[in-house]
């Protein structure tokens, strides 16, 4: 497994259990919104156990932008210096 | 730092019947707090429940002891705040409880909370709850939001 696969893959089990949900119900590309009918909270709480996860700071203003695993993953590894 | 009951009604907005803390016992703002609620037969829930019910009918109600875990959170968050610091805690998520064993009238339930994470107005606490020796409930991870505080309590006149 790459570094980028095992960070996927990680933050695809974070998604997947604030959202309730399996983990491989989490499509790359699925709006959390229009999907998986989440809210700002559960957009907070993926925030808040990323952020402790990999110990990163994430800007508040990135909240809009985290609506899919794979628009999340590009926020973080943007944050946590990932060459993913 | 110890807490009676009238600090603890100076702190937050709940009055009878959803007041849910009789007494804070210690507090580490920032890190941990150590809390109790007493139940009584007295309580509310225990109104109109009909003569002759066995002794399950008299378990305090998940919910309620729930609550009251939240807001030993609560006070916890509030006193870890720095000064100046406006809005109230508002509770929306519990992931990973467990409930280990029922609480009844009688019971003294202690309240051991951790304050895990404050961040992006979110916080989270950890713990457990108390009758003695025994555990009762486990809280993995609780979840309270910060609101304007006349978006949730009425204004004092």
């Amino acid at each position: 497994m790459s570094e980028r696969d095992t960070h996927v893959a990680e933050l695809r089990e974070i998604v997947a259990e604030v959202l309730e949900l399996e983990p491989e119900e989490v499509a790359d590309t699925a709006d959390f919104v229009e999907e998986y009918e989440a809210d700002s909270l559960r957009a907070i709480e993926i925030l808040a156990r990323i952020e402790k996860k990999y110990k990163v700071e994430i800007p508040q203003a990135e909240l809009n932008e985290m609506r899919s695993l794979k628009a999340v993953h590009e926020v973080v590894a943007r944050h946590a210096g990932w060459q993913d | 730092m110890r807490l009676g009951h009238g600090e603890l009604r100076a702190l937050l907005p709940h009055r009878y019947p959803m007041l849910l803390l009789d007494r804070v016992d210690s507090v580490e703002p920032g890190v941990s707090l150590e809390a109790v609620k007493a139940v009584t037969g007295c309580e509310p829930c225990y109104r109109g429940i009909a003569e002759g019910q066995g002794p399950d009918r008299y378990a305090y109600p998940a919910s309620l002891l729930i609550e009251s875990f939240g807001q030993g959170a609560a006070v916890l968050w509030l006193l870890s705040r720095g000064p100046g610091t406006t809005g109230l805690p508002m509770f929306t998520a519990a992931r990973d409880c467990a409930l280990l064993r029922p609480v009844y009238p009688g019971d003294v339930i202690r309240h051991r909370v951790r304050l895990e994470q404050v961040v992006h107005g979110a916080a989270f606490a950890t713990g457990s709850s108390w009758v003695g020796t025994d555990q009762v409930a486990e809280f993995g991870s609780m979840m309270a939001v910060v609101r304007p505080a006349d978006a949730v309590a009425e204004r004092k006149r």
